[in-house]
């Protein structure tokens, strides 16, 4: 199987803010500097996200195999966001 | 204004570069070099980037990842950060000063970072199974379930009841002997063929699948075919269903 490149695919948003909101670089600790956190609506973001998933579980939205999901996800994204 | 850098990733270079106004709200991303690496950067206000609109968050994070990937691109190798993690003045130094004096203080841990993923880039495997369809078979299996569900069909009443709570806590117990014992196999597979890997969290389950298995894969960039194949033999399998996802720049291994 190919790997699923196009991370602006609302199946493949999750795995990219996973990766964006909990991981990278760290700087060491003991270098003196100012560091911005992360702000608070990049995490809701996630949790709208997965507030999605979690009505379609329940068929609260219409449901659709993750592979379609992924192959029209620009106008599916715009049905739920709708 | 706008002292504080933005942080997107250290790459290699040993120059200073415009990327163009890729950044985030279209800022130019340019680099902070220090002798063979690179801070990949923009100006950004000194504090973080935060707004009420998701679709306003997700551009940035869409954003984000691009400029990673652009310079991934163009330099060979990245060390990429987080969302949002913005680099300030201190005291008599300014943001740009800071950066230097991190990269020189951590150049010999960075430079081994950057050496040890030359060439290679993070892919995600999630093995999901079909909880009814791997349950449906537990009789032909397990003796104990097969007797336990023909005896619950010959009961009535409130004995029917007890007895099929009983089956469920055998079907439950058995199937996280499933789980383990098939995760432990997919894991040797996979680990076989990869350099390093990561578990991460199994998150929640729909349209009938749960997710069995979370990891995030290193392994060289053009080699993905070989881990794609070793998937097919799980995919293929009418129990299963793998996401393959990437290549991702190393979050997970930085």
């Amino acid at each position: 199987m190919e790997p699923e490149r196009d991370w602006t695919g609302k199946a493949t948003l999750v795995d990219l803010l996973d990766r964006v909101l909990d991981k990278g670089l760290v700087i060491s600790a003991d270098i003196i500097i100012s560091l911005a956190g992360i702000p608070l609506i990049a995490v809701n973001l996630r949790a709208a996200v997965a507030a999605v998933e979690t009505m379609l579980k329940y068929g609260l939205l219409e449901t659709w195999d993750d592979r379609e999901l992924t192959a029209t996800h620009s106008s599916k994204l715009q049905t739920l966001n709708s | 204004m706008n002292e504080a850098r933005y942080l997107y990733c250290i790459s290699d270079g040993d120059q200073k570069e415009d990327l163009g106004k890729i950044g985030i709200e279209s800022n130019a991303v340019f680099t902070i070099p220090y002798r063979d690496l690179c801070a990949v950067v923009h100006n950004c206000p000194t504090v973080p980037y935060k707004s009420e609109d998701e679709e306003r968050v997700k551009s940035w994070v869409f954003t984000h990842e691009n400029v990673i990937e652009t310079a991934w691109e163009k330099f060979g190798t990245v060390l990429p950060f987080g969302f949002d993690r913005i680099i300030c003045g201190t005291g008599d130094m300014n943001a740009e000063s800071n950066i230097k004096e991190w990269l020189i203080k951590d150049y010999e841990k960075l430079r081994q970072k950057l050496d040890r993923l030359k060439g290679k880039a993070e892919f995600g495997v999630q093995v999901f199974w079909y909880y009814k369809k791997i349950a449906g078979h537990l009789p032909e299996q397990n003796e104990e379930i097969q007797k336990l569900r023909s005896e619950v069909q010959t009961k009535t009443g409130g004995l029917a009841y007890m007895y099929r709570q009983k089956l469920e806590i055998l079907v439950k117990k058995q199937m996280e002997l499933e789980a383990k014992n098939y995760f432990i196999d997919f894991y040797a597979q996979i680990e076989a063929i990869v350099d390093e890997i990561k578990v991460e969290k199994a998150k929640n389950s729909e349209n009938g699948k749960q997710m069995l298995m979370n990891l995030s894969c290193l392994l060289d960039k053009d080699k993905n075919k070989i881990l794609g194949e070793e998937l097919d033999k799980i995919d293929k399998r009418k129990e299963f269903f793998v996401r393959f996802t990437g290549p991702w720049p190393p979050y997970s291994f930085v």
